[in-house]
């Protein structure tokens, strides 16, 4: 769609505040920290409630949690997360919890853990997403209803440009996007049973890739249109279906390749510093991507895929991946991309193999793609003053 | 719109069906009168297929759909059909034995894909989770996306199938049209009684 | 060996929701993937389930798999091969 208009650009939609909770730990600044240091949340678990087989995969630890919410038996683990994340967010930013604030949360699958699981411990009302997106509005405060996002593997960055959109009509001043999923026999039986779990830590985009590591993680995001310093701006955005296969992605990268010339175009073709891919490590997703680049002519870029550190977090990904990358923005550090050693997509890519010195970071295209055959596209950039 | 066992278009009634049948009956029976040929059909779960047949219909009274007809869909139950059926697949006795046509359909927005895949539309995609249908929401986010210029037409409503409850509510929103696009439109159109 | 390719275009109809296709439509040597039957990736997944479940066979390789499942008559001969 060419020649499309944003809004009121004087009053663009701002990320001000972010908190991820992962099994690094929790704050974005310690994770951030373990990224750069190589510290990967993928490891190697035997968890017979899960699966037959040996796992690598990534799980957040709750002995992180403020001990109360920990013990506290009204509410279910991934619930537990998603408190603790917006508690903990909206106590850094004083964000208002009154009804000039939106709240999305993107999930894929919720507390499905919970179906037909004899031990589950909770009624199975509760694995209804709007059950317990209520649950947690109770919890936090919220007058405006907490709003589910429920779109495969792209939800997190979705939910992030739904809510820029939102507030960009007017309707909203401030948002809050929670992002998170929870590790299940339910998820975990489904993947391997599409032969797309590794069995080894992931390698995205490395020739011998073979699959990806399935992680937990909650991660959220604090959204303003107030100007403020030291924050960042989607700039542009795309989302467009392939409209070729529920779970193979296009061949032609389709749908991405549309996505990523969108978002181009409405952020004004800015130079792009980085770029944070989805970069599963299947064979598929990553040769798409690959191929969707390079039809868009950013095969130059600096390039990382996250999910070597933390997995693929599903619903929380979009969000948890933008979030570094925005770190990224503001301490002037690119983020290797853990586990690549040798090129091997259609398309050779420019992976970014070690951290380098600190150097100006402006601007940076997220992507991200889902089954259903779902696509997005998002450009940020700092606002004011970098480096 | 598809309410239990009977279907409308435009507030024409499509089919009626016996409402003791089964969902997976009044489903077939409703592509077979359809007259189209879409193996691939077969394949999709109850909400894909109850998405596809209301499409299907909808866009005999349009025509086809411009390909950046977005696609904004909700429900309170995601993809209950196949959630249960993949849950039932792995905790049974025997041993897990999950299947992977199940398992593609245990999220809401393959529905949408499948409609993209159908009818070839390359576009905006997203699924929101509701208690009940939400007007208040979808219209205005619907109206943002016409304006902003981010697609030529909307496909929205809601889309909530279950083994007990079929209530789909399903129309398209462009820059012209016989009625407005608005929360008390769309409100009366979904709360009609139908013999 | 028929009996064995009738069974198993029975479970394939079954298995991948082939509703509009009889055994009989089935012959024995019509390419299951690309022209012919026209299967997809998600089909050829289930067709591993399918081995796994109703024969034993456990099929990890997706290369071998291209091979096994070019038409019922090669998957047959393989489930003969194969059997447990």
């Amino acid at each position: 769609m060419e020649g499309k208009t944003r809004i009121d650009m004087s009053r663009d939609v701002l990320i001000a505040g972010d908190y991820l909770i992962t099994p690094l730990g929790a704050g974005t600044a310690l994770n951030f920290r373990k990224v750069m240091e190589g510290e990967s949340a993928v490891k190697q678990a035997y968890l017979p409630e899960m699966a037959e087989h040996p796992l690598f995969l990534a799980r957040i630890d709750e002995g992180l949690l403020p001990p109360l919410l920990r013990d506290d038996e009204r509410y279910t683990r991934l619930e537990k997360f998603f408190i603790a994340a917006l508690e903990a967010l909206i106590a850094e930013h004083d964000i208002p919890k009154d009804g000039r604030t939106l709240v999305l949360l993107s999930t894929t699958k919720g507390n499905i853990s919970l179906l037909n699981n004899p031990r589950g411990g909770f009624p199975e009302e509760r694995i209804y997403l709007s059950t317990m997106a209520e649950v947690i509005r109770r919890r936090i405060g919220f007058e405006n209803p907490v709003i589910p996002l429920s779109n495969a593997c792209i939800s997190g960055a979705l939910a992030l440009t739904v809510a820029g959109q939102l507030m960009q009509s007017g309707r909203y001043e401030y948002a809050v996007v929670v992002g998170g999923d929870e590790i299940s026999r339910f998820i975990v039986s489904g993947f391997h049973a599409f032969q797309a779990l590794a069995d080894a830590p992931c390698r995205p985009f490395d020739r011998d890739r073979n699959g990806l590591n399935l992680g937990e993680a909650v991660a959220a995001a604090y959204l303003t249109r107030i100007p403020k310093p030291d924050t960042v701006r989607i700039l542009g955005t795309g989302s467009f279906n392939d409209a070729n296969h529920i779970s193979g992605p296009s061949r032609t990268g389709e749908g991405l390749y549309r996505s990523i010339r969108a978002a181009m175009a409405e952020a004004d073709s800015p130079a792009i510093d980085f770029i944070s891919a989805h970069g599963t490590a299947t064979r598929y997703n990553d040769d798409m991507e690959s191929i969707a680049l390079h039809r868009c002519g950013l095969t130059a870029v600096p390039l990382h895929s996250l999910k070597g550190y933390y997995g693929h977090t599903l619903g929380a990904s979009g969000l948890l991946e933008t979030i570094l990358g925005i770190h990224s923005l503001k301490t002037g550090r690119l983020i290797p991309s853990l586990g690549f050693v040798q090129e091997g997509t259609t398309h050779p890519l420019n992976i970014i193999r070690q951290a380098t010195a600190e150097r100006p970071l402006r601007t940076f295209l997220k992507t991200a793609s889902g089954f259903g055959g779902c696509n997005i596209a998002t450009v940020f950039q700092q606002t004011g003053q970098h480096g | 719109m598809i309410r239990e066992r009977s279907i409308y278009i435009d507030g024409a009634r499509f089919l009626s069906a016996d409402p003791h049948s089964s969902l997976g009956e009044f489903l077939r029976s409703a592509y077979r009168m359809l007259e189209t040929d879409y193996p691939k059909f077969h394949k999709m779960d109850g909400l894909c297929k109850a998405v596809f047949i209301a499409v299907e219909l909808m866009t005999r009274q349009t025509g086809p759909l411009p390909t950046d007809t977005a696609l904004i869909f909700s429900n309170r139950s995601s993809s209950f059909l196949a959630d249960h059926k993949h849950a039932s697949d792995i905790f049974r006795p025997d041993g897990v034995v999950a299947s992977p046509a199940t398992f593609v359909y245990t999220l809401p927005n393959i529905a949408m894909g499948e409609i993209s895949i159908r009818h070839q539309l390359h576009s905006e995609n997203v699924f929101f989770i509701f208690d009940s249908y939400n007007p208040e929401f979808l219209a205005p986010y619907v109206n943002t996306l016409l304006h902003a210029g981010r697609a030529e037409r909307v496909i929205s409503g809601w889309t909530e199938v279950t083994e007990e409850r079929c209530d789909l509510f399903l129309c398209v929103a462009g820059a012209k049209g016989p009625a407005p696009h608005t929360i008390e439109h769309l409100k009366r159109l979904y709360d009609k009684e139908h013999e | 060996m028929s009996e064995l390719t009738q069974e198993l275009k029975a479970k394939i109809i079954n298995q991948l929701n082939l509703e509009d296709l009889s055994v009989d439509d089935l012959d024995d040597n019509t390419p299951l993937f690309g022209e012919g039957l026209g299967l997809d990736s998600i089909d050829a997944l289930e067709l591993i389930v399918m081995l796994d479940k109703s024969y034993g066979i456990k099929l990890s390789d997706p290369k071998e798999g291209r091979n096994v499942f070019k038409t019922i008559q090669t998957m047959a001969d393989f489930i003969e091969a194969n059997r447990k």
